[in-house]
């Protein structure tokens, strides 16, 4: 999975800001899509391009568990967030549906990666390749079960 | 071996339980709202399953509904079209729904807990994140997305990793319970433990001061349990609890046994371990307003609003984040919060929106007038509650004073409906998030208590209100 990033320098980015409550009433996911982090980025629409990934701090996504926040995220084309750590709804409703990969990574990965860099992310090696920089973070493996729902395409591909 | 009250509830719904990963849980109770629904509905129809328990799940209208008058058609025509679309499924799947004309319409967690549907030692699940409201009677409760209510419709089930216990005991006397409230208790935990203390925890608060407050103080405590991140929040039921549900319309026929067995079952037993814990002394704490963009950024209405470099003591990230909220609050640092002015006074939401609390407002309200800089609502979380507090004449209190007295709904607490601040507006409001933009696009949001939103209403700025009488 390659991609380039798109960084907010930010803890407890919320649902709120992820899709505002307005959007809550749009059915069509595309639609959805174009209001995607309109509560923080304003441009975030032009400039997302299908793969790219989203880098941001700690407690992404908290709030409210609507997820239209991670269905908006995944219809802009976006595969992945990577942060210090997620709100617990918004990481499973990510997972549930097979939107987007929510991934952990650490706090010198963080502040390393920047705003454009391209990345590869191999969840089998549990590895993040910054092809911009030369560089390989690590990213926090998923557990056993949420590795085999993502791998499914989501809650309702996964057979036990 | 001793166990907490979370573990008794969870071993007692376990279904599957996996060496490794999540177990499958047993759901007693599926709320559903228009919002968080229409989708799983969907996938049910595509994938030809029914509702496996359509006497366990209930269903009702609260998100975007207009708090206008109701006997008129619903002006934004999407809103409209969402509202219909839930009938549509609920008389499809033969869910029982308590539309926008029934007299038992309103907030999803406030009506739970006043028709019986809420009961302790029971799992509740609701596609939004203040389902953690209902943790107040003792029940493991907590939100879910989407892709879990299609989950729940049809398998009754959901997956879930097993949380880690956060015990948050909260010990002292209030001087005053009429200014310090439960909002300002749970303000003060979140201001403490952060808006991720909790994060993977089912919080149990415990001590003297939880078991003094009544069932409705205990709702805005758990509601909030989910500002600190946690999956969930807990009180041990006790008589108030009991003696709350008997005789609501949905409690069981067998509700004295039930009372006996949740009497005898429903506590964490003595020694019973907790993995995290913090204690708060309510006795020291003030009436806190939030000056932030997150619940977490709070203070007390004696203090300033902070300077970044002090708040975030060290922390570069704290220091940008504080900086950020303050430019979109428009607020300088060093202002007394007393001295902040208001636009809007919002009563109402899943927090604050009970009897009581409009009692509570209403008792300084009763006789003065709003200050005429300002513009103020109360939105009663249901109609059950907006009948109970006119007949105690409320509704005359606050319209004499200046206030709106709407239809019930969440209104203004997340800006679907068309109760929405303009940007730049500054309002006092008893619900949860001040996010950005929560209560319309460039909104500014101060979070307090149902005594202080009226306080401020009267004053048009915030004051303490440990000094008005509220007697």
């Amino acid at each position: 999975m390659k991609g380039s990033v798109i960084k907010y320098e930010k803890d407890d980015i919320d649902t709120d800001v992820i899709l505002p409550g307005p959007y809550l009433k749009i059915h069509d996911y595309k639609e959805l899509a174009k209001h995607a982090m309109e509560g923080l980025d304003k441009d975030f629409h032009s400039k997302v391009k299908e793969g790219d990934f989203i880098v941001a701090g700690r407690n992404f996504g908290c709030g409210s568990s609507r997820e239209h926040a991670p269905i908006a995220l995944s219809y802009s084309g976006l595969k992945a967030v990577l942060a210090l750590s997620f709100a617990r709804i918004f990481y499973r409703n990510a997972v549930d549906g097979a939107f987007l990969l929510p991934i952990e990574i650490d706090e010198n990965s963080y502040k390393d990666i920047s705003e454009g860099d391209n990345l590869e992310i191999d969840t089998a090696k549990n590895e993040i390749k910054n092809l911009t920089k030369s560089k390989t973070y690590p990213m926090k493996p998923f557990p056993e079960l949420i590795g085999k729902i993502v791998a499914a395409g989501g809650l309702f591909n996964y057979k036990p | 071996m001793s166990r907490t009250l979370f573990e008794k509830i969870w071993d007692s719904h376990v279904v599957v339980q996996q060496d490794d990963g999540p177990s499958l849980l047993y759901v007693d109770r599926h709320l559903v709202h228009e919002v968080t629904s229409p989708q799983a509905f969907d996938g049910l129809r595509m994938n030809k399953r029914i509702v496996r328990r359509t006497d366990l799940t209930f269903a009702t209208m609260d998100h975007n509904v207009p708090t206008t008058d109701r006997s008129l058609p619903i002006v934004d025509q999407i809103s409209s079209r969402q509202i219909q679309v839930l009938e549509k499924n609920c008389k499809d799947f033969g869910i029982e729904l308590f539309d926008i004309h029934s007299p038992n319409q309103g907030i999803v967690h406030v009506i739970g807990p006043e028709l019986g549907i809420t009961l302790p030692g029971t799992t509740i699940v609701c596609g939004d994140s203040h389902t953690s409201t209902h943790g107040a009677f003792g029940s493991l409760a907590f939100g879910i997305g989407t892709s879990d209510v299609e989950h729940v419709l049809a398998t009754q089930c959901v997956w879930m990793e097993k949380p880690t216990t956060f015990e948050i005991k909260v010990e002292g006397k209030r001087k005053n319970p009429h200014a310090i409230t439960a909002k300002d208790i749970i303000l003060s935990i979140i201001r403490q433990i952060g808006t991720a203390g909790g994060t993977g925890t089912i919080i149990e608060y415990r001590g003297g001061t939880i078991s003094d407050l009544t069932m409705e103080q205990r709702m805005t405590i758990c509601n909030m349990s989910i500002e600190a991140g946690a999956r969930a929040g807990l009180v041990a039921p006790d008589e108030k609890t009991f003696e709350f549900l008997r005789g609501k319309k949905y409690v069981p026929k067998n509700y004295d046994e039930l009372v006996n067995y949740w009497r005898e079952n429903l506590k964490s037993d003595a020694g019973a371990h907790f993995d995290k814990s913090f204690t708060l002394y309510a006795d020291k704490i003030s009436p806190q307003v939030s000056w932030g963009t997150n619940p977490a950024m709070t203070t007390d209405v004696t203090g300033t609003v902070p300077f970044p470099e002090e708040y975030s003591k060290g922390n570069v990230d704290e220091e940008k984040a504080a900086l950020k909220a303050l430019q979109y609050m428009g607020l300088k640092p060093g202002t007394q919060i007393t001295d902040i002015s208001l636009d809007r006074v919002f009563i109402g939401s899943c927090t604050n929106s009970r009897l009581e609390d409009l009692i509570e407002a209403s008792k300084l309200i009763k006789g003065k007038k709003i200050s005429s800089k300002v513009r103020a609502m109360v939105v009663p979380g249901s109609q059950l509650v907006k009948r109970q507090a006119e007949q105690l004449g409320l509704d005359k209190i606050f319209k004499d004073a200046g206030f709106e007295w709407r239809e019930s709904g969440c209104s203004m607490c997340l800006g679907m409906n068309p109760d929405i601040l303009a940007s730049g507006e500054r309002c006092a409001s008893t619900s949860n998030r001040n996010f950005e933009g929560r209560q319309g696009a460039g909104g500014r949001t101060h979070l307090v208590s149902p005594i202080m939103a009226a306080a401020a209403a009267l004053a048009g700025h915030f004051v303490d209100v440990r000094e008005l009488d509220l007697n």
